[in-house]
């Protein structure tokens, strides 16, 4: 339980940290996001309970932040990012046996994709209400820029999240004794 | 799965469909509240930026220092450390003596606010400012500089508020076109590649005839936005099928923006 709070307060920390991290220029200005990358190896290391709280929280936060209002006309309905961190949460808690082999390779490659994911399906939402569906290299460059950078930083976040969670011994860790994560 | 495990979804679900459901009044007072809650991270760590920023410039002048000559390089160093703090402040008094001569001279009731953060996601293209409910400031007022028009507020918290900017597709402006009878809607591009952004102005007629430099103002209609503020400059036009259509480059240098004033009213 305490491993579970202490990533709710990462995720808000870092939510915060993602309003001053500057977007990369050369990558037709793709943006850094870490939230999901936390929320991602909190979906492969926590049970599903807790999982679904984990995508609550962050979903909520996400939307409460970013999601615009415009006179009486909602862009993306509060609760939409909920849900597809809760699905994408899903997918990543079903690679949780493979996890605590230690195979982490493949979870940083789904990770960035989840990431791409989110920022794919926030577009598609935005389209469906503004109209005119258009797929330049700066809209794919937006969209898989934060999953390839999720792929890149998701090593050292996971590896410092690892640390946290033996640290407070967190009982996820690799175990002969398959009750313990099933 | 087990009876917890569907317990939890089913919770999951109630309070997913719960949220689902609220209207653009109860998301707004979420997103206040959220912002409220992140308000004192914000103003911190907008400062702390700021420090870290002028760090980074003074070691940049200190690597320098290293080629100059040995002898003089301890003084030499204690001096360009000296001159470049008096810059700092020499251009901030600069920046504030400017905005104060634009709010004496400017005829609208105008609020000072300072950019905490910006563009935190991306299709959104949104600053927040330090002003907020407490400050007169709420929903659809103007952001402006001296330069021209920012954009509008959208969610407003007690200290804080959300700008939309005017480079966001979201942000439809009515603009009438400098020494023309030419009037249409200007809104920002979904998806930036470049570090500047462009702007629209939709609806034209097609005998426009646009010429690059020419400038385009926000027409007053709609009620949002007062009349002649300065949008941007025409950067092309090309006719379309139903249409004229001019790109603008927007008067304000929207990644540079350091204090901008929102528009309460008129004096």
């Amino acid at each position: 339980m305490i491993f579970f709070v202490i990533l709710l307060v990462l995720i808000f920390f870092a939510q915060v940290a993602e309003f001053f991290i500057p977007s990369i220029p050369w990558m037709f200005n793709a943006h850094v996001y870490i939230v999901p990358v936390i929320v991602f190896f909190g979906a492969t290391v926590l049970p599903f309970p807790l999982m679904l709280a984990l995508a609550f929280c962050a979903g909520f936060l996400l939307d409460a932040l970013t999601v615009q209002v415009l006179g009486s006309r909602v862009e993306i309905s509060l609760g939409s990012s909920i849900l597809l961190y809760a699905v994408l949460a899903g997918i990543m808690h079903g690679l949780r046996p493979l996890f605590i082999r230690g195979r982490w390779e493949i979870h940083c490659i789904v990770c960035g994709l989840c990431t791409s994911a989110i920022v794919l399906a926030q577009y598609l939402m935005i389209t469906f209400r503004r109209g005119f569906v258009f797929f330049t290299p700066e809209v794919w460059w937006q969209i898989g820029g934060p999953g390839l950078i999720a792929v890149l930083i998701s090593p050292v976040v996971f590896w410092i999240l690892h640390w946290i969670a033996r640290a407070t011994a967190y009982p996820y860790l690799p175990t002969s004794n398959r009750d313990d994560y099933e | 799965m087990n009876r917890t495990s569907i317990i939890a979804l089913l919770i999951f679900g109630a309070l997913l469909g719960y949220i689902l459901s609220f209207g653009p009044d109860t998301t707004r007072k979420f997103q206040a509240g959220a912002y409220r809650l992140i308000a004192p991270f914000l103003t911190k760590g907008s400062g702390l930026q700021k420090q870290i920023t002028s760090v980074r410039t003074g070691l940049k002048s200190l690597e320098e220092l290293e080629k100059d000559n040995s002898s003089l390089q301890v003084e030499n160093r204690e001096l360009k450390a000296t001159n470049k703090a008096l810059r700092d402040v020499e251009h901030e008094v600069n920046r504030l003596r400017h905005a104060l001569n634009y709010r004496e001279r400017s005829v609208f009731k105008l609020v000072p606010a300072e950019i905490l953060t910006r563009d935190s996601s991306t299709w959104w293209r949104t600053v927040t400012i330090n002003r907020g409910k407490e400050d007169g400031v709420e929903g659809d007022m103007p952001v402006v500089t001296d330069e021209g028009l920012v954009g509008k507020t959208t969610t407003v918290s007690n200290n804080i508020s959300v700008v939309l900017l005017v480079s966001d597709e979201n942000c439809r402006v009515a603009a009438a076109v400098e020494g023309t009878r030419e009037q249409g809607i200007v809104s920002g591009e979904r998806v930036i590649g470049g570090l500047t952004p462009l702007l629209n102005l939709n609806f034209l007629s097609k005998q426009a005839n646009l010429q690059p430099g020419q400038k385009a103002v926000t027409s007053g209609v709609g009620g949002v936005f007062p009349a002649s503020l300065l949008i941007g400059t025409v950067k092309s036009f090309r006719v379309r099928e139903l249409d004229g259509q001019a790109q603008l480059n927007p008067a304000v240098d929207l990644s540079q923006l350091e204090d901008v004033f929102v528009v309460t009213g008129r004096k």
